[in-house]
Formats: structure tokens, C-alpha cells, sequence
């Protein structure tokens, strides 16, 4: 009998049909031994079976005849500029999670690690979100009244064109900003309020790795963070709402953040 | 009809298989099998006799797959574009009968591409450490660090839905 010591990587090996033939009986040996490892052998079973069922039957579907008429050569071939559908769909993958999912913080085992700096930049936002939101009269440094000089002023000193995004839309009027440390460099912070008080807050942060992600965070009971991370520049949106609501309005501050950065 | 294209047609619903879960649209994912059709014709000739026409067409797909990613997410401007296309996408996607699959496909986006392209090469597309790491380019350590992580995170995510769940029907 094979003597060596098993670990989780084994599990995933062992369901993939990698462990060698003659390590399975003491890999089985090893899994009675080991209850939880036992039982997270199953779920991976149990979740490789769901995955398979959820696709099987694509294999049954009639195959489009345009990709047919492709092969056949019966469409004209043209240069490889690919369509734009599934590639807008690749990306919308990443937002999934806000509208669908939600809520799934990455921070769980073994995951995250890779990501450290989305991890870093919702934690900040929402500790500065949790310190300041709660103020009542000193949550911001700069009014919406000076909105001109609150816009300038933040846009000089984190080095990007801030411009305040309108969530009148969304029902919430912009109450004021200040400027916060984030690691080594500054943040702006933007807070809002809705008719009922309700306070969400925008970080925006030019610190950000090279690598464009973007996905979304949640504490366990504190409030939710949306958030970006592009070259150059990440933003998160901070509030209590419910998930949907709060989906809604980080979209739309987004989209007017990335136009006013452009402008 | 040559031999070269009957055999391309005859992996056309293996393709269409894995563009739906690496997409889950089922539009977007045809228009993902089509470009891959299209670049596999104008290289036709690339294609060497005896190599398995599965794994030719899988790297090709595979390399459009993750090249437009990339691109997508290194423009700023693209940046915005997830936010658009995401309200089509997150509509119910259509013959996703029970919940459970439902749950498990959405899970499925919500990691990240390259841990989802590694899990579904190997548990639905059934390919071995060593096929999988050729197609997608990588060494089969990496392959195997992100089928792990990638069925961790899957499963963080269902429990995390499941909790969920528990919590709403408690609520109610």
C-alpha cells in the first residue's frame, strides 16, 4: 500500500480522474479517516454533477444553421473582427454577481488572496462610509452648496477629473465631500442622502493595480459595497440599500463617473 | 464535403456546450461559436493532420474567449459597457428549469474567467490536467491551483445563496 499523506488538492485530483490507480485505496482510506474532508469530497461531487446537468442539454439542441452554413462555407467569411454580443456578455459576467447573486464576499478560504486590492479598496470605502455617513454635522468637509470648488479641490488633489455624478434620478441629493488617505495615496469621498436620510457614500480612489477587474463586495452585517477597479482609478459605491436598489444606483454613478474622467 | 470540415461540424455542439457556460447568453455564446468557426476556416491549413479537431477548435475558441476579455477590461472606456450589458444578461436566462441549476449557472458566471474556463474544460467538458493545460496555454500546476479555487469559490458562493435563501423564508 502506497504510504504518502493526502490533502485537499487530492480531493480535487481524485474527482478529476488524476490520482493514479494505485494511490486509490489509500486515498479512500484517508477520506474515512477524515470526515471533513470526506464531506467536502461530496459537495464537489455533488456540484460537478449540478454543473453537468445544467449544460446537458445543449448537446440536444439543434445546431443553429447559420454556423452549419458557416462551416460549409456558405456565408462569406469575413476578417476576424468579433461580434460584439458575446464579448459584452463576457464582461456583464463580472456584474452578474451584483444583480443576481449578491452579496458573496470574497474572503472566504483560499479565495481573495489572489485579489488583494479589491479586498483593500471596499474595505476602505466601507470604513469611511461607517465612520462618516453616521455624522450628522460634520460627514463632509466641502457642502454641496460649493459644489464648483468641492469638485475642483477633490479632482486636484487625488489627480483625476472628479466630477459629483446626479442621483436626483435615484433620489439622492449630494450632501458634500472630503478627502481621505487610502494606502499610500487619497481618496475622495462623495456622500449622499436620500428624503428619508439615507446615506450612501462614493470612494474614489486613484490607486488601482494594473489589472482591470471588476466585482463586487459585501460585509456580513455592515453595510454593502459596489465597487471597480480600473487602470488608474477605483471606485466603490457604499450604502445600506437593498441589494438591487443599491446595484442601480452604483450603475448609474459609474457611468457618469467614467464620463466626467473623460471630460 | 471534406473530411476537415465534417469533423468541424461534428464538434459544433461540444463548442456550443462550452461557449454557454463560459457566456451563459445564449446568443452571445453562438456568436462566440461563430467567430470561432470563422477564424478555424481561414486557418484551415494550420490545422495538422492527426491532431484531434476538439482540441484545435477548443484552443481557438478558448483564445477568443480570453483575448476579448482582457481587451475588455483593459480599456477604461469598456469599463462602462459591463454595466449596460449586464441588465440584458441578468434577465432570467431562458430553459433553466430548476432552481438549482439556475444557481449554479449564475455561480458559474460570477468567478472569475479563467477559473471558470479551467473547471468547465475539466468537470463538464470532461478533458484530462494535461489537455486542459495545453488548450488554455497554461502549466498544469496553474491549471490545477485555479480548478481548485475555482470549485472553492463556486461553492462559497451556493452556500452563500442557500443562506440566503434560509434567511428569506425565515423573513417571510
Amino acid at each position: 500500500m502506497i504510504r504518502r499523506d493526502f490533502s485537499e488538492r487530492d480531493i480535487h485530483m481524485a474527482l478529476d480522474g488524476e490520482l493514479p490507480g494505485d494511490e486509490r485505496a489509500a486515498y479512500d482510506a484517508w477520506l474515512d479517516a477524515n470526515p471533513e474532508m470526506k464531506a467536502r469530497s461530496a459537495r464537489f461531487t455533488a456540484d460537478r454533477a449540478a454543473l453537468r446537468a445544467a449544460f446537458a442539454d445543449v448537446l440536444d439542441e439543434a445546431v443553429p444553421g447559420h454556423l452549419h452554413k458557416v462551416v460549409l462555407g456558405e456565408v462569406p467569411v469575413k476578417a476576424a473582427v468579433p461580434r460584439s454580443r458575446w464579448w459584452l456578455a463576457a464582461a456583464a459576467a463580472v456584474l452578474l454577481a451584483v444583480g443576481g447573486l449578491g452579496g458573496y464576499f470574497a474572503g472566504i478560504d483560499g479565495i481573495g488572496q489572489e485579489d488583494p486590492a479589491e479586498d483593500r479598496l471596499a474595505e476602505q470605502a466601507i470604513a469611511a462610509h461607517v465612520i462618516y455617513a453616521a455624522e450628522k454635522r460634520h460627514a463632509v468637509e466641502v457642502p454641496a452648496s460649493d459644489k464648483d470648488h468641492l469638485q475642483t479641490w477633490l479632482s486636484n488633489r487625488i489627480g483625476l477629473n472628479l466630477v459629483a455624478p446626479d442621483l436626483t434620478a435615484d433620489g439622492f441629493q449630494l450632501v458634500g465631500g472630503r478627502l481621505l488617505p487610502a494606502g499610500e495615496s487619497k481618496a475622495a469621498m462623495l456622500l449622499y442622502e436620500d428624503g428619508n436620510g439615507q446615506r450612501i457614500s462614493l470612494f474614489v480612489t486613484t490607486e488601482s493595480t494594473e489589472n482591470a477587474k471588476g466585482t463586487y463586495a459585501a460585509a456580513q452585517d455592515g453595510p454593502e459595497a459596489v465597487y471597480w477597479l480600473d487602470k488608474g482609478y477605483g471606485c466603490a459605491v457604499v450604502g445600506s440599500l437593498p441589494r438591487e436598489r443599491l446595484a442601480e444606483v452604483a450603475r448609474s454613478a459609474y457611468t457618469q463617473l467614467v464620463n466626467g474622467l473623460a471630460s | 464535403m471534406d473530411e476537415k470540415k465534417a469533423a468541424i461540424l461534428g464538434e459544433i455542439p461540444r463548442l456550443r456546450r462550452y461557449a454557454r457556460s463560459l457566456l451563459r447568453d445564449r446568443d452571445a455564446a453562438d456568436d462566440l461559436v461563430q467567430d470561432c468557426l470563422e477564424r478555424a476556416l481561414v486557418r484551415l491549413d494550420n490545422w495538422q493532420t492527426g491532431e484531434s479537431p476538439r482540441r484545435w477548435l477548443f484552443t481557438i475558441m478558448h483564445h477568443l474567449f480570453i483575448d476579448q476579455m482582457r481587451k475588455v477590461n483593459r480599456r477604461g472606456e469598456a469599463a462602462m459597457l459591463p454595466l449596460e450589458a449586464g441588465e440584458a444578461v441578468a434577465q432570467p436566462a431562458e430553459q433553466m428549469e430548476s432552481i438549482a441549476s439556475r444557481e449554479i449557472v449564475d455561480a458559474l458566471q460570477a468567478i472569475s474567467p479563467d477559473r471558470r474556463a479551467a473547471l468547465v474544460m475539466v468537470a463538464i467538458e470532461g478533458f484530462s490536467y494535461a489537455e486542459a493545460a495545453n488548450i488554455l496555454g497554461v502549466p498544469a500546476g496553474t491549471l490545477m491551483s485555479r480548478i481548485a479555487r475555482g470549485r472553492e469559490e463556486l461553492r462559497g458562493l451556493l452556500d452563500d445563496t442557500a443562506r440566503r435563501r434560509a434567511i428569506r423564508i425565515v423573513e417571510k
